[in-house]
C-alpha cells in the first residue's frame, strides 16, 4: 500500500483502471433499467456494483471498496437474486403502463435530473485538486476509518444497533407464522385425515413406463389393464402428441 | 563466513510488495495458478485414494504410477465429451457461470503468503504474489463472488434440480460466510492487521506472555491454539462455504441428483469440478495462514532457526495444507450429509452465538491485558465470574422428569389413537414354535444339553 | 496509533439512552415474557420509560453541551422538542395501548397471515394484536430524539433511519382493512428509502464542499458537522454549486418527513392505511421531529447561505400550504381530510422557519405542541367512531353524529375549530405566532399566502361541524364506542392542552422562548 500515498495524482494505472471500468459501471446501471429479466436486472447492477468496488480500492480506500464487494455484491445482491429466483425464472416484467405517459416521463426527469447533478458536480469539482487523502490515510486505511467511527462518528455507530435490531424484529413481524401447539396436526389427526372417506390413502401409481414413451405424461395401467389418471400429476398439462411425434421412427421391427 | 542474519526469519511486510520487476510478478501469478490447477489434479486422485483406503478398496490405481494420472485421463474424456446446452438455459449465464467460479477460487490464492523473502534469480522478493492492507477481506470478497458461479449456473441452466440446488447454495453460502467473517474478526483482533502476510508474522512470536495478578501466562504463536474456538468455526463453516460432505447440500446427489451442476456436461462440469478442489485447496491454505502459523515451521523444527528461512517455506506450508485436505477428505470419508433445516440451525443457531460469545471474551481479555490498574482487572474478571454465573443458575432444568406409570400415559393418549391390546395380556403358546420344538428334539438329545428350549415345551415335558 | 474515545456527557444524554434501554428491553420481554402478560408488561414498561425520560429531561434543562465527539448537541431546542416528542410519545402510546375499543387493539396479530384466509378471520376476530409495535414505537421515539439532536449530517441520517424504519413497519400493522395498511406501509417505505437516498447523496456534496476547512484551530480538515459546514459556508474556496446542491437535496429529504409538497404524495395513503394510532404518532411527533431537525439543518449549519435558500424553501412553503388547502375540500375521507390538513400545517410550519429571526424558532416550536395534541386528540376521536367493520372513517357517514352522540361531537367540533384557528383555541395562538414571527423577519409574502389558505382550510373544517351538527342521523351512521381509560386519558389531555394553550399560552410561549436558542 505505498501507493495510497500517491493517489492524490492520478497515475496512468488508475486512469486506464478508470476509463476501463466507468463504461462497464455505466453499461451495467443502463442494462439493469432496461433488461426484462429481472436476474439479468440484478446481473447488471452487481457488474455495476463490483466495478464502484474497484474504483473505491484505486481511490486509496481498500477497505471502503472490499466492503462494498463483500456486503453489497456478495450478500445483498445474493439475497435478492434469492427472491428472484423463487419468484421463478420466466417471470419478467409487465410492460402495460398503469399511468398514461409515466415511462416517457421518467426517463425525460431522469435525463433530466442526471445532467443537472452532473453538470453541477463537474462545474463545481472539476478543476478541484483532491485534499486530506494522505492524512485521512496516514495510519493506514482502515486504521483511519476505525479511528473516526470511535471518536466522531461512535454515537452514530452505535444507533446503528437500533435499526439492526429493528430490521431483525420487523423482518420476524412480517415473515413469522406462530403456530400454537394446538394447531399442529398430531398422528393420530393426520391418520384420520388420510384414511377419510374420499381419501385415497395408498401411495399413487407411478406414470406408465412403454416402449413407446416413457413420459411423467403417460397414465400407467391398473392390475385389471384400466389406464389411471392418477398417476399423472394434476400440475401437468395434458398434451396431444404431435404427428410427427407419433410417426413410426423406424427402429421397430 | 556466514553471518547470522541468513537463517533469520524474513518476514516481507507490507512495503516490500510492489517491487518486482514485471517478470518475477508473471513469474509468481503463473505459479500460483500452476499451483491452483495441479493441486486440483492431484487433489482429486489424493481423495479417491484415501477414501478408497477409508473404505478397504485400492482406489484409482492404473493409470500411471498408483493411478497418479487417472485425473488427467478423466480430464481428458470430460474435454471429449459433447457439451450440451440445455433448450431452456439461458444461454450467457449458463456459459459464463462456471467461468466465474473457477476465477474467483484462483484469485484468493494471489494473497496467499507461501513462504518468506526469497531470493529469486538475484531479486530480494516475498514468496506471495501481492498483498494488501485488506488481504483477508480480498478473500472473502473472492469467496462470496464464488457464490455467483453456482447460483447462476443453477439459475441458468432452466431446470428444477439445478434451481433448488442454486437456491440452497445460496442460502448456505451467506449463512456460512457470516460465521466465517466473524471467526476471522478474532484473528483480526490479535494480529492487528488484515494483511496475510502481517497475521503470519504475529504468529511468529513466542515472545508474547500475559501478566494477570502476579502470574505470567505464555502464550503460544499459533491461532489455533490460542484462538482455538474460531479455528474450529472458521473450519466448519469453510466446509460449509466449499460445499463439501457433509454439507454439500447444493449437490447432494441422492436428493438433487448434482444439484448446480446436473444440466453440466465437458468442459464446463470440468471447470466446476476445478472451481470446487481449487476452493478446497484455497480455503485450507487460508486456514493455514490464519490459524497455523503460515509458511512457518511447526515447533519441534522450529528451533532450528534455519527452518524458517528461504525456500524452506514451502515445505511446511504445503505440508500443512495436504494436512487440512486430509482432513476434508476424512470427513467426507466419514459423516453422513446433514438435512438441511440441521445444516441451518447449525450455522445461525449454534456457531453465529458462540461465535459472538467469544468475540466479546476476547475483547473482554484485550481490556484486561491493556488495564494498568489490577482493581479495574479484578473488576472485569469478577464481573465476568458474575455473568457466567448467573447464567448458570438461570439455566432452565433440563434434567428429565421421570416417567409416569405406564397407565397413566395409555390414558394421556389422544382420542382415537391406535388401539392397544389389554395390559394384562398373557401371550398364548405359539402352536408353531411347539411343533418346531417338537420335530428339532431328537437332535438335540444326543448333541448334549439343550440350552435354547422354549419354556412352554419345558413345562409340558414336565406334565 | 492511539485513538482517544470522545468524552461523553452521559447525564445530557441519558433521556436517548433511557429510551434506546426501553426498546432493547422491549424486545427481550417479546422473547421472554409469556404472551399472556407481554402486552400488559409492554405497555407499563414503554409508558414507564417515556415517563422516566422526561423526567431526566427536566432536570437537565439547563444543560447546554455538544457532546459524544461533537455528534449530538443538547441545547434549548434539542430539550424543547425531546420534550415534547416525549410527551406526545406517551399520548400515542395510551392510543396504541388501547384494547377495549376492539378485542385485541388496534394491531394484527400475525401480519404474515395471508390476507383473506381462512386463519386471517379467526385471528381477525379474537386473537392478541402483535406487541412488537411497543419495542417498534419506542425505537422510533429514540430515532425522533436523536434526530433533533443530532449535531452532523451522519448521526442525523442513521437518527433519520432510525425514526423511519419502525413506522414503515407500525404502517403495515393494522387489524382491519390489511390490503391497505400494507399497502400503505409499502408506499411509505419506497419512497422512504428514494427520501433517505436524496439525503444521503446531499450529505455527500457538502462533505465535498467543507473539505480543506477547520471549524476550529486543530480540529480536523473537512467533516459534515454543523460547525465545520457553517465555516465552510463562509471560508470554503470550493464552487458554492456543492453547497447549493447538498442542501438541496438534504431539504428534499427533511421536507419528505414533514410531508411538505411537493414531497407530500405519501401522506394522504399512508395516513388513510396505518392504523389510526399509529397515524396519530406521525402526525404528531414525526413532524415534530422533521422541523426540529429542520430547523437544526437551516439555522446551525447553513445560516450563511440564508438568502439563498429562503426564496426556494418559501416557494415550497406557499406550494405546500396551496396544496393543502386546496386538496384538503375534496376530500371524502375523514382520514385523508386530517392528512392534507397536516400538509398545510406543514407549510405554515415552513413559514415559521423561514422567518429567519430567533422568533421564528420558538414559534415554530409552540406551533409543533400545540399541533400535536390537537391532531392526537382528532385521531382519538376517529378511533372511537366505529361500525361492524372498525372505523367509519367516510366523511358521509359522520353525518348527524352530533344528534346521537353531542359530546364526541362537540369534541371533535373543537377540535376543528383549532385545526381552523379559531381564537380561545391553540390553533389560533400557534398561527398567531408563526405569522407574527414571519412578519418580523420580513417575510410578508409567506404570512399573506398563510392567511389565504388559513381562510381556504377552514371551508373543509367547516363542513364537517356543519355535516354532524345539521344532518339527521341515517340507519348507516355508526356509533360512537365508549372510550376505554388510555384512549379517554390521550383524548383528555389532548383537548384539554389545545383549549389551555388556546387561554392562557403565555408559560409554554416562554419557555419556548428561552429555549429558542442554537448553540453551535
Amino acid at each position: 500500500m505505498t501507493n495510497i500515498a500517491l493517489a492524490a495524482t492520478v497515475t496512468t494505472g488508475e486512469a486506464v483502471t478508470f476509463w476501463i471500468l466507468a463504461p462497464l459501471a455505466l453499461l451495467g446501471a443502463i442494462g439493469m433499467v432496461v433488461a426484462r429479466n429481472a436476474v439479468h436486472s440484478a446481473l447488471w447492477l452487481v457488474l455495476t456494483m463490483l466495478c464502484l468496488g474497484v474504483f473505491y480500492v484505486v481511490q486509496a480506500g481498500p477497505f471502503i471498496g472490499m466492503v462494498q464487494i463483500i456486503v453489497y455484491t456478495g450478500a445483498i445482491m445474493m439475497l435478492f437474486l434469492f427472491v428472484l429466483m423463487l419468484v421463478g425464472r420466466d417471470a419478467s416484467d409487465s410492460l402495460i403502463e398503469t399511468l398514461r405517459g409515466q415511462r416517457v416521463a421518467a426517463v425525460l426527469v431522469g435525463l433530466g435530473f442526471a445532467g443537472l447533478v452532473g453538470t453541477l458536480v463537474a462545474r463545481a469539482v472539476g478543476d478541484t485538486t483532491a485534499v486530506g487523502l494522505e492524512a485521512a490515510n496516514q495510519n493506514g486505511n482502515v486504521q483511519g476509518i476505525a479511528a473516526l467511527l470511535f471518536t466522531n462518528y461512535v454515537f452514530a455507530f452505535e444507533a446503528t444497533s437500533a435499526l439492526l435490531i429493528t430490521a431483525a424484529v420487523g423482518a420476524m413481524v412480517l415473515a413469522h407464522i406462530h403456530k400454537p401447539k394446538s394447531e399442529r396436526l398430531g398422528q393420530p389427526e393426520t391418520m384420520r385425515l388420510r384414511f377419510r372417506p374420499g381419501n385415497y390413502p395408498a401411495p399413487k401409481p407411478g406414470p406408465g413406463v412403454y416402449a413407446t414413451s416413457d413420459s411423467v405424461a403417460t397414465p400407467g395401467r391398473l392390475p385389471d389393464g384400466t389406464l389411471t389418471q392418477r398417476s399423472v400429476p394434476e400440475i401437468l398439462p395434458t398434451r396431444e402428441l404431435s404427428p410427427r411425434e407419433t410417426a413410426p421412427k423406424g427402429t421397430e421391427k | 563466513m556466514t553471518t547470522p542474519a541468513v537463517y533469520l526469519a524474513q518476514d516481507p511486510t507490507l512495503a516490500d510488495f510492489g517491487h518486482d520487476p514485471w517478470w518475477i510478478s508473471l513469474i509468481k501469478v503463473v505459479a500460483a495458478f500452476v499451483f491452483a490447477v495441479l493441486a486440483t489434479l492431484l487433489g482429486v486422485w489424493f481423495e479417491r485414494r484415501v477414501v478408497g483406503f477409508m473404505q478397504v478398496r485400492p482406489g484409482p490405481n492404473q493409470v500411471g504410477p498408483f493411478g497418479l494420472l487417472q485425473t488427467l485421463a478423466d480430464g481428458l474424456k470430460m474435454a471429449f465429451k459433447e457439451d450440451i446446452l440445455p433448450k431452456g438455459a439461458d444461454k450467457v449465464v449458463y456459459f459464463f457461470a462456471p467461468t466465474i467460479s473457477v476465477i474467483c477460487a484462483v484469485t484468493a490464492l494471489a494473497v496467499i503468503p507461501f513462504g518468506p523473502m526469497v531470493s529469486m534469480f538475484g531479486h530480494q522478493t516475498p514468496l506471495q504474489v501481492t498483498d494488501v492492507s485488506v488481504a483477508v477481506l480480498v478473500i472473502l470478497a473472492a469467496s462470496s463472488m464464488g457464490i455467483y458461479g453456482i447460483v447462476l449456473g443453477g439459475w441458468a441452466s432452466g431446470s428444477t434440480y439445478p434451481l433448488l440446488g442454486g437456491l440452497r447454495s445460496s442460502a448456505q453460502m451467506i449463512s456460512y460466510e457470516v460465521a466465517m467473517g466473524l471467526s476471522i474478526v478474532a484473528v483480526f483482533m490479535t494480529a492487528g492487521t488484515m494483511s496475510t502476510s502481517g497475521i503470519v508474522a504475529a504468529q511468529a512470536g513466542s515472545d508474547r506472555s500475559a501478566s494477570l495478578g502476579g502470574f505470567e501466562f505464555f502464550a503460544p504463536g499459533w491461532y489455533a491454539i490460542l484462538l482455538l474456538p474460531s479455528f474450529i468455526i472458521y473450519f466448519i463453516s469453510a466446509v460449509g462455504e466449499t460445499n463439501r460432505a457433509p454439507f454439500d447440500l447444493p449437490e447432494a446427489e441422492s436428493e438433487l441428483v448434482a444439484g448446480f451442476m446436473t444440466e453440466y456436461s465437458s468442459l464446463k462440469f470440468a471447470l466446476f469440478m476445478l472451481a470446487e478442489y481449487v476452493n478446497m485447496v484455497t480455503v485450507s491454505a487460508v486456514a493455514t495462514t490464519l490459524f497455523l502459523g503460515g509458511w512457518r515451521a511447526p515447533w519441534p523444527i522450529s528451533i532450528w532457526d534455519g527452518a524458517n528461512s528461504g525456500w524452506f517455506g514451502l515445505i511446511w506450508f504445503f505440508a500443512k495444507v495436504i494436512l487440512l485436505v486430509f482432513v476434508f477428505v476424512w470427513l467426507r470419508g466419514t459423516l453422513p450429509r446433514l438435512r438441511y433445516d440441521q445444516f441451518m440451525r447449525l450455522g445461525w443457531r449454534v456457531l453465529l452465538p458462540i461465535n459472538l460469545v467469544w468475540i466479546l471474551a476476547l475483547a473482554g481479555i484485550r481490556v484486561l491485558q491493556k488495564e494498568n490498574s489490577d482493581a479495574v482487572r479484578w473488576g472485569i474478571i469478577g464481573g465476568a465470574l458474575l455473568v457466567i454465573l448467573l447464567i448458570t443458575l438461570a439455566w432452565p432444568d433440563r434434567r428429565k422428569q421421570p416417567p409416569r406409570p405406564l397407565q397413566e400415559q395409555v390414558n394421556a393418549r389422544p382420542q382415537g389413537s391406535f388401539p392397544l391390546p389389554p395390559m394384562d395380556l398373557v401371550v398364548p403358546p405359539s402352536p408353531r414354535a411347539r411343533r418346531g420344538v417338537a420335530q428339532r428334539q431328537p437332535a438335540n438329545v444326543g448333541g448334549g444339553a439343550p440350552d435354547v428350549v422354549d419354556t412352554t415345551s419345558t413345562e409340558e415335558k414336565e406334565d | 496509533m492511539t485513538i482517544k474515545f470522545p468524552d461523553i456527557d452521559y447525564a445530557a444524554i441519558a433521556p436517548l439512552l433511557i429510551m434506546f434501554g426501553v426498546a432493547a428491553l422491549g424486545v427481550l420481554v417479546e422473547a421472554f415474557v409469556p404472551k399472556r402478560a407481554r402486552h400488559l408488561t409492554q405497555l407499563v414498561l414503554a409508558l414507564a420509560g417515556l415517563v422516566a425520560a422526561l423526567v431526566v429531561l427536566v432536570t437537565q434543562a439547563e444543560t447546554r453541551v455538544v457532546t459524544a465527539g461533537g455528534a449530538i448537541a443538547v441545547d434549548g431546542p434539542a430539550l424543547f422538542l425531546q420534550g415534547s416528542i416525549i410527551v406526545l410519545a406517551i399520548m400515542a402510546v395510551l392510543l396504541i395501548g388501547e384494547r377495549s375499543l376492539e378485542k385485541g387493539g388496534p394491531f394484527v396479530a400475525q401480519a404474515a397471515i395471508t390476507v383473506g384466509s381462512e386463519d386471517d378471520r379467526r385471528q381477525a376476530a379474537r386473537a392478541d394484536g402483535a406487541t412488537e409495535v411497543y419495542p417498534l414505537a419506542t425505537f422510533a421515539i429514540f430515532g425522533m430524539m436523536l434526530f433533533v439532536s443530532a449535531n452532523d449530517l451522519l448521526t442525523m441520517f442513521i437518527a433519520l433511519e432510525v425514526l423511519s424504519l419502525p413506522l414503515y413497519l407500525m404502517c403495515a400493522l393494522a387489524r382491519r382493512r390489511r390490503l391497505v395498511s400494507q399497502e400503505a406501509a409499502l408506499k411509505y417505505f419506497m419512497l422512504g428509502a428514494y427520501a433517505s437516498a436524496f439525503f444521503l447523496f446531499g450529505v455527500a456534496l457538502v462533505y465535498g464542499f467543507t473539505a480543506s476547512v477547520q471549524a476550529a484551530p486543530g480540529r480536523m480538515a473537512g467533516g459534515v458537522d454543523f460547525a465545520t459546514i457553517h465555516a465552510a459556508a463562509t471560508q470554503s474556496p470550493a464552487n458554492r454549486a456543492l453547497l447549493f446542491g447538498g442542501l438541496a437535496m438534504i431539504a428534499i429529504g427533511l421536507l419528505f418527513k414533514a410531508a411538505a409538497a411537493p414531497f407530500h404524495v405519501w401522506t394522504p395513503d399512508v395516513y388513510q392505511g396505518a392504523p389510526t394510532a399509529v397515524t396519530g404518532f406521525m402526525a404528531a411527533c414525526t413532524k415534530v421531529a422533521a422541523f426540529g431537525a429542520l430547523l437544526r439543518v437551516l439555522y446551525v449549519a447553513f445560516d450563511g447561505a440564508r438568502w439563498d435558500f429562503t426564496p426556494v424553501l418559501g416557494a415550497i412553503a406557499i406550494l405546500t400550504m396551496l396544496v393543502g388547502a386546496v386538496l384538503s375540500v375534496t376530500q371524502t375521507d375523514l382520514k385523508r381530510l386530517l392528512a392534507y390538513s397536516s400538509i398545510a400545517n406543514a407549510g405554515y410550519l415552513l413559514v415559521g422557519v423561514l422567518a429567519g429571526v430567533r422568533e421564528g424558532i420558538s414559534s415554530t416550536m409552540f406551533y409543533l405542541v400545540a399541533y400535536g395534541f390537537t391532531v392526537i386528540a382528532a385521531f382519538a376521536v376517529v378511533t372511537l367512531v366505529r361500525d361492524a367493520d372498525g372505523e367509519a372513517t367516510h366523511l358521509s357517514r359522520w353525518a348527524g353524529l352530533g344528534r346521537r352522540s353531542p359530546v364526541f361531537a362537540g369534541v371533535f367540533t373543537f377540535i376543528l375549530l383549532a385545526f381552523a384557528g379559531i381564537p380561545l383555541t391553540s390553533g389560533f395562538i400557534s398561527k398567531f405566532a408563526v405569522f407574527g414571527a414571519a412578519l418580523d423577519g420580513g417575510q410578508t409574502w409567506l404570512v399573506i399566502a398563510g392567511v389565504i389558505t388559513s381562510m381556504v382550510l377552514a371551508f373543509p373544517y367547516l363542513r364537517v361541524v356543519v355535516m354532524m351538527w345539521l344532518s339527521e342521523p341515517g340507519e348507516s351512521t355508526p356509533t360512537i364506542a365508549v372510550p376505554g381509560a388510555l384512549t379517554a386519558a390521550a383524548l383528555v389531555i389532548g383537548v384539554a392542552a389545545t383549549l389551555v394553550l388556546g387561554v392562557a399560552p403565555a408559560p409554554l410561549l416562554n419557555l419556548s422562548d428561552t429555549a429558542g436558542q442554537f448553540i453551535r
